[in-house]
């Protein structure tokens, strides 16, 4: 795979409900994999995306999608996740102390913000291994 | 189940009685009675995978639908109205779940093999594995080893909480036995002030999220710790999160 870039972008829409999330997961643990990931890395980063996913549509789900774009660097991986909602914008998203906690515990950075489109996210999972 | 003739009598008058009026005190008399039933149902429908309160809930539900459409002048039994509606909830339920849950079976063995496969793995090359190193170990891909990772999230959540041999308390299961000493729980007015539904988790689910987010140990060095497999602390985990999740909406 040679003629596949360092700096490989994927980008994945799915609609805004947690039976979803499940692709999310599986791409980032996927392109994970691809970079050499362990287990316990992988794990993490599928937390992580966890806690944030759902800090955009809620334990239900909302009505609208969810765009993901995964960018594999040198030294890691960056998600970063926009939610596009047709009942608006809602109450601006914000993380419990305790999401913060673990999303502390699980990845390098991670940021919840509001886009012009929506809510959004961005994480950067580095590369530890070895 | 069995219960005397006057006891069917005076059911029969409140389900009379119930039709006519639609009073919710007789209502609440009617569904009292007949729990047993649900959770008899309920309990057909144990060690699938979903625990057992969840199911007792699902019957309930059933149970009050079968309450309310139930006609008494039609002359069937009410438990035999009421078994395929509650039964028929049940079934629901399992198909609603079905579409996280439906794992094909090649990525079900794996999943079931994958915990013994990381663990022997762990110790060989003395960190966490990588993907591709336990795909080749379990002689599948990569792409199946994560989709086995994944199942481990969806599939028998309950597997760890199952009762164990020994009977039928809920709190006896394998996990809940491990001992631990109490210094590690020290911290838990310091978490539970980030969130009090912490407080309500089992206390090995407390222990583990402690341990991971706030002591910052790997999965593995929480499986060696606490002797149970990686496996097992990940969806332990995931378990915990979705619960934190799904209770805060309640609050």
């Amino acid at each position: 795979m040679e003629h596949v870039g360092k700096e490989a972008e994927v980008r994945l829409s799915i609609p805004a409900s947690p039976e979803f999330l499940r692709l999310a997961r599986l791409a980032a643990a996927g392109l994970a994999s691809r970079m050499g990931f362990t287990y316990d890395e992988v794990e993490d980063l599928r937390i992580a995306i966890d806690e944030l996913c759902f800090s955009l549509v809620g334990n239900s789900g909302r009505p609208g999608t969810i765009v993901l774009r995964y960018w594999m660097q040198d030294d890691g991986l960056v998600v970063e996740g926009v939610g596009q909602f047709d009942d608006g914008m809602g109450t601006s998203p914000a993380l419990s102390p305790l999401s913060q906690q673990i999303l502390k515990a699980v990845v390098d950075e991670h940021e919840l913000t509001i886009g012009k489109d929506g809510p959004e996210f961005r994480l950067v999972k580095r590369h530890n291994a070895g | 189940m069995s219960m005397s003739e006057d006891e069917r009598d005076e059911l029969r008058r409140k389900f009379e009685a119930y039709a006519e009026s639609r009073d919710p005190a007789l209502r609440d008399q009617l569904v009292t009675a007949h729990l047993g039933l649900a959770e008899y149902l309920a309990r057909r429908f144990a060690n699938r995978g979903e625990p057992l309160d969840d199911l007792v809930q699902v019957a309930s539900v059933g149970l009050l639908k079968a309450v309310d459409r139930f006609d008494p002048d039609r002359g069937l039994e009410f438990s035999t109205y009421a078994t395929p509606t509650i039964v028929g909830e049940l079934k629901r339920h399992f198909r609603d779940k079905g579409w996280a849950v439906r794992v094909p079976r090649r990525v079900q063995e794996l999943h079931l093999r994958l915990g013994k496969v990381v663990s022997s793995l762990s110790q060989d090359v003395g960190r966490s594995p990588t993907i591709a190193e336990i795909a080749e170990r379990a002689g599948a891909s990569e792409e199946e080893v994560l989709e086995a990772m994944e199942a481990g999230r969806a599939y028998r959540f309950a597997s760890l909480d199952a009762p164990g041999s020994a009977g039928d308390d809920e709190n006896q299961s394998l996990a809940s036995q491990l001992g631990e000493d109490d210094p590690l729980m020290a911290g838990i007015e310091h978490r539970v002030a980030l969130s009090p539904l912490i407080a309500e988790l089992p206390r090995r689910e407390q222990l583990i999220l402690h341990l991971r987010f706030f002591e910052g140990l790997t999965q593995s060095e929480i499986a060696g710790r606490l002797g149970i497999s990686q496996m097992h602390v990940s969806r332990l985990l995931a378990r915990s999160l979705a619960k934190l999740r799904g209770s805060a909406d309640d609050t």
